[in-house]
């Protein structure tokens, strides 16, 4: 029986526990930050959080390490960006992160502001979250009172401001530089890269985006060490994951688990199974731009590189089931509206592309499918691939032509 | 022209305090707008918030149509949204929407006459392990089943 490992959800999971900053510090929590602030270098920092192997929980999986060393140490200012602008369907572990212990990624958020010589940060949450966004600034203010923002924090020479910047309904603000135009002020469409944000982002200068998970990671691998962090996990693949599991299953919810465990195990052992005792019919493995995967094909590590080897994508760790009753071609629809209605229509292929994806499959969805129609679904996505500026495009016809490539039959049944 | 009042004008200045450039707060002013006009930007604000942040006309109007949450059309008094995206739109969201809709006897994007209820039809609010999920004002309702629908738009009716 497949248990969680508890790294992030330690606190979280533990009774009585509500998010405070009284309740943080009693755990141990700003530890990190003291020690930090006593006796050690922004660059010592960086170097740690670089041989712990840390990868970024975004989606992406970039070496956040490595992401914060190419931050020029000669211009100022720098940015330190945390993005909260968690939207993609099936995914919600920054949410439980933020609402039940905020100051966890804000810990490692001050760590990474320090690390990359940031003196004001930005969190940028999606505009609907209203009562998380409330948390986030409450939990700013008591920090503001207790020394541990603003001037001077605990006496080290170091300051640093935060704010919380609000989102106002677009799923592609969460690409960083479709956020950091969003942050200017500005419709958020992403940027030609390079330069990248490293060299230039907020405002033309140095900055950092960090997911919340992602910097969630960072109090505890400063404290204990990278080698404590790489302990969990698999090679490449270090420490923990949040696994949000929704769909069809017995025990939705949020549970964490170290990386490269059995996918299959996490499935039936913590999220139970498909409800209702029905049987699988298909998992999308990383939120809704990942690829979907039959059931015969989910007995592989969860981790980023075993997920990729299966033709899939890691991404947010967003595990969806879905039951035997489950019409492919309806959960193939849901997925492209999403996509069509989010496409920022700065790119032509993705612009129409998501548009030709979505007509074709609700031809299907309303028994008007032919095997052309079905071929021109693939040949559609195919010709989208790695034609815009920005990953959005892949991510609306990868999983459109996983559907059609794995469960052709569920198409067929649709034709006219 | 429409205008803040002065405890609001003290927000914005707090708020320019906050970024490098003027511009970078349209934003979080257009979310005053919201929060003073029942949820929506009217038009006659755009040269105000234009002159405030110091950009041309054309750029608010460029941010005001990209975004979803941004809407001319003042809302109801309570407003509904109810997620139709995956997962939700798989366990049940599709239903859930189609009882709102009758039970209000409005389609998503509309109002109800009265002015009391608005409807949205909204892409993934992130909690979906507790799809089907709607959210009323800034509260969400989650594992709502379509049956019980018209129950909760009584009661919201009746507050």
């Amino acid at each position: 029986m497949l248990k969680e490992t508890l790294l992030l959800a330690k606190n979280i999971r533990t009774d009585g526990y509500d998010g405070s900053l009284e309740a943080y510090r009693r755990a141990g929590g700003y530890t990190a930050l003291e020690k930090v602030m006593k006796s050690m270098t922004p660059d010592q920092v960086i170097e740690v959080v670089k041989a712990s192997g840390l990868r970024g929980r975004g989606g992406a999986g970039f070496p956040t390490g490595m992401k914060w060393g190419f931050i020029p140490k000669d211009r100022k200012p720098t940015y330190m960006v945390c993005n909260a602008d968690e939207a993609e369907p099936g995914t919600f572990k920054d949410h439980f992160l933020i609402n039940n212990d905020p100051h966890l990624f804000l810990e490692g958020m001050i760590l990474g502001s320090y690390a990359i010589g940031c003196n004001h940060g930005y969190i940028y949450i999606r505009g609907r979250s209203v009562r998380p966004a409330q948390r986030i600034n409450e939990a700013i203010e008591y920090l503001y009172k207790a020394g541990l923002l603003g001037k001077n924090i605990l006496g080290s020479g170091f300051s640093l401001d935060l704010t919380v910047h609000r989102g106002a309904g677009a799923y592609i603000c969460g690409e960083e530089t479709a956020l950091l135009e969003s942050l200017e002020g500005k419709r958020g469409q992403p940027r030609v890269k390079p330069p990248f944000p490293a060299t230039h982002g907020y405002n033309a200068c140095p900055t950092s985006v960090n997911n919340v998970e992602t910097l969630a990671c960072v109090p505890f691998i400063v404290k204990e060490g990278a080698e404590a962090f790489k302990k969990i996990g698999t090679p490449n693949n270090y420490g923990t994951r949040l696994v949000g599991i929704s769909g069809h299953a017995a025990k939705p919810g949020i549970y964490e688990v170290a990386m490269g465990v059995s996918m299959k195990q996490i499935i039936n052992d913590l999220g139970g199974g498909v409800r209702g005792g029905k049987k699988l019919k298909a998992v999308i493995p990383g939120g809704s731009s990942s690829n979907v995967l039959r059931p015969e094909e989910i007995d592989i590590p969860f981790d980023f590189d075993s997920v990729a080897k299966a033709g899939s994508m890691l991404g947010t760790a967003a595990l969806m089931l879905f039951d035997e009753d489950t019409d492919i071609v309806e959960l193939a629809y849901r997925t492209i509206l999403f996509y069509n209605h989010e496409s920022c229509g700065q790119c032509t292929p993705c612009r129409e592309g998501t548009f030709w994806l979505r007509n074709l499959v609700r031809d299907f969805r309303e028994n008007l499918g032919d095997s052309q129609k079905l071929e021109r679904i693939g040949r559609v996505s195919q010709q989208m691939f790695g034609t815009s500026l920005c990953a959005l495009n892949d991510a609306a016809a990868g999983p459109i032509k996983a559907f059609v490539t794995k469960y052709p039959e569920e198409f067929k049944k649709h034709f006219i | 022209m429409p205008g803040f009042s002065s405890a609001v004008m003290k927000e914005v200045e707090g708020i320019f305090q906050r970024y490098p450039r003027k511009e970078h707060a349209l934003l979080p002013l257009i979310h005053l707008v919201l929060r003073e006009n029942k949820g929506c930007v009217p038009e006659e604000w755009d040269q105000v918030l234009a002159d405030m942040v110091g950009v041309s006309l054309n750029h608010v109007r460029g941010v005001i149509t990209f975004y979803d949450m941004l809407q001319r059309e003042p809302r109801g008094k309570h407003h509904i949204r109810v997620c139709t995206s995956i997962p939700c739109g798989l366990c049940g969201g599709d239903k859930v929407l189609e009882r709102m809709e009758d039970a209000l006897g409005i389609h998503a994007g509309q109002t109800t006459p009265d002015g009391m209820i608005s409807l949205e039809e909204v892409q993934c609010i992130a909690a979906c392990d507790k799809a089907p999920l709607i959210q009323v004002d800034d509260h969400f309702a989650q594992q709502v089943d379509p049956d019980r629908v018209e129950e909760v738009v009584a009661a919201m009716r009746r507050k």
